[in-house]
């Protein structure tokens, strides 16, 4: 454990200095936590008097009482699923430099010279690209929080956020998705020869939160309890399974032997 | 301190360590020498325990390799031949973060830092980004890294490469001070036969196999075809008939008054060319017997 925190401690310093990591993702958090529910919320009352939009709440929303309040309720759920993109995004921009990174520059042979374990190694990088994902995460659901909530006092004197169902996906489903991906990720990045396949590669990865995301914008289906604690059970079940499968991949001797030094 | 026996390593179809066997001890500096391709680098990697052997035994202080890595890595130290180091953080950072790994104590961790930082004239420039240090900074930075935290095995890939010639002189001192005073064993993997003859115990010549191991000396001992070299005042054309009368002269030659002799058997023969030189009136003014350097046994060895 010593160990491993030695490597989060010293690839979290390398991260803050790369601009490149957290500017974007920086950009899209204020994006999806405060801009765009700020300007939504704020103009809940013009969206809903446009005909259009109240003929799609007519339909997806029957016998409503207050169609206000019904919007902001699929509102919510659309923030909801971007909540969902943080971990699934910073993940997929760290972890596949974890291992290859450290091919290109040299240093992984000098690092496993050193009696640190391969698991400690991997939930080392595991750390580096979990903790910043669900700090993020966590200040992006204290934001939209903050943000709908004060709208939502100010303009329908109600308080909607937090409810039961962000809980779960701020503090489970958030935190399995990242670790998937970052598992994910570590096995890529293992097997991979440069750093541009390995991003090219992770980005990939994150294909699946892109397709619930459109499949809930386009109005195939909309996230509910049922469907959070279903994906819930199936991530955290496909959890150790990664993990086992990140280990055994993780093999010393193909990663030194396969990888031409430069 | 190492034993390997029968050490085999095998890729597919491609034996890359060939049945090797030696025994280096305690405060030996062990010279591992061959051409490119020859095993080197994979037999540090299976003595450092990143790879395993496809076959045979390797004894590390008394542990067998195979079950006690984690004891084995944290004992040794390693410059590889391409060393990396994070070019992001500070050479400080660096050395703080791979000294992390082994179980020194805070106050001595740091102090070695500063130990090494200062000896390879690095601590003006401890808190730069790596990234701004040229080559032979990075090279120092390295070996300062595989010494951080007083391993008793050195395995040193080409340790003076890139180095300015002050630095590797400064290098090598440093390696014979390390086996004089600390009893560090020390694998050395070089091209630098200079080097390796000036600084090893034990000289191991390998391509895949081990074509010889033993002393320089002893290297030196056993090559075939002594050098003797005469200077005669006289001109030596004159004399160079009474050459071909020894069978044990294997080649001379004349160039000026200097005459290069390669033979068999110095010891009983140089008298007796000695005195044949003089009753034929020869005026000798130097006559030596030249020991054959590394680089000699070397390609000698290699080519055939």
């Amino acid at each position: 454990m010593k160990n491993s925190i030695k490597i989060f401690r010293k690839e979290i310093k390398e991260i803050i200095k790369n601009r490149s990591i957290w500017l974007p993702i920086l950009a899209v958090s204020l994006m999806f936590s405060v801009i765009f529910p700020a300007i939504l919320v704020f103009s809940l009352d013009s969206i809903v008097k446009d005909p259009d939009t109240a003929n799609f709440i007519a339909k997806i929303f029957q016998n409503v009482g207050n169609v206000e309040l019904a919007m902001l309720d699929f509102m919510i759920k659309q923030f909801m699923i971007f909540l969902l993109l943080i971990p699934a995004m910073l993940p997929s921009l760290i972890a596949p430099a974890a291992i290859v990174l450290e091919k290109e520059s040299n240093t992984l042979e000098p690092l496993l010279a050193t009696p640190i374990r391969t698991g400690e190694l991997l939930f080392g990088k595991t750390l580096t690209s979990m903790v910043p994902s669900f700090a993020i995460s966590l200040i992006d659901f204290i934001l939209i929080t903050a943000v709908v909530d004060t709208i939502g006092y100010t303009k329908f004197k109600i308080i909607p956020l937090p409810t039961w169902e962000w809980f779960v996906v701020t503090f489970v489903l958030s935190p399995a998705i990242s670790f998937i991906i970052t598992m994910i990720s570590i096995i890529i990045s293992s097997k991979s020869t440069d750093i541009r396949s390995a991003q090219g590669i992770g980005a990939v990865v994150i294909f699946p939160i892109y397709a619930v995301i459109g499949m809930q914008i386009g109005g195939l289906f909309l996230i509910n309890v049922k469907f959070i604690l279903i994906t819930c059970a199936v991530l955290l079940a496909i959890c150790p399974l990664v993990l086992r499968m990140a280990v055994k991949i993780f093999d010393r001797e193909n990663i030194l032997t396969k990888w031409k030094m430069k | 301190m190492i034993y390997a026996e029968n050490l085999t390593k095998r890729f597919n179809n491609i034996t890359a360590v060939d049945n090797i066997s030696f025994n280096i001890n305690e405060g030996q500096i062990f010279g591992f020498l061959g051409p490119n391709g020859a095993g080197k680098t994979t037999t540090v990697r299976i003595l450092s325990t990143l790879i395993k052997p496809t076959a045979g035994k390797v004894i590390i202080d008394g542990r067998d390799i195979k079950s006690n890595g984690d004891y084995i890595r944290s004992i040794l130290g390693i410059l590889t031949e391409t060393p990396g180091m994070y070019e992001k953080i500070s050479a400080y950072e660096n050395l703080d973060y791979f000294s992390g790994f082994y179980s020194i104590g805070e106050n001595r961790r740091k102090q070695n830092i500063e130990k090494f930082l200062k000896m390879f004239e690095l601590w003006e420039r401890r808190n730069d980004p790596v990234k701004s240090y040229s080559k032979g900074m990075k090279q120092k930075l390295a070996l300062a890294r595989a010494l951080i935290h007083e391993p008793k095995i050195l395995f040193l890939d080409e340790p003076t490469a890139g180095l300015d010639p002050e630095s590797a002189f400064m290098v090598r001192n440093f390696i014979e001070d390390l086996k004089n005073d600390t009893k560090t064993t020390v694998f050395l993997c070089t091209h630098n036969l200079e080097e390796a003859s000036s600084l090893s115990d034990i000289v191991c010549i390998i391509k895949g196999k081990i074509i010889s191991i033993s002393t320089l000396e002893e290297l030196q001992n056993n090559k075939k075809g002594k050098r003797v070299e005469v200077i005669i005042k006289n001109g030596p054309d004159k004399f160079m008939p009474i050459f071909s009368e020894f069978k044990e002269i294997i080649h001379s030659e004349a160039a000026g008054n200097k005459i290069n002799l390669t033979l068999e058997n110095p010891e009983t023969i140089n008298p007796v060319i000695i005195k044949k030189l003089t009753d034929a009136g020869a005026e000798i003014v130097y006559f030596n017997e030249i020991k054959a350097s590394l680089e000699e046994i070397y390609l000698d060895l290699i080519k055939n």
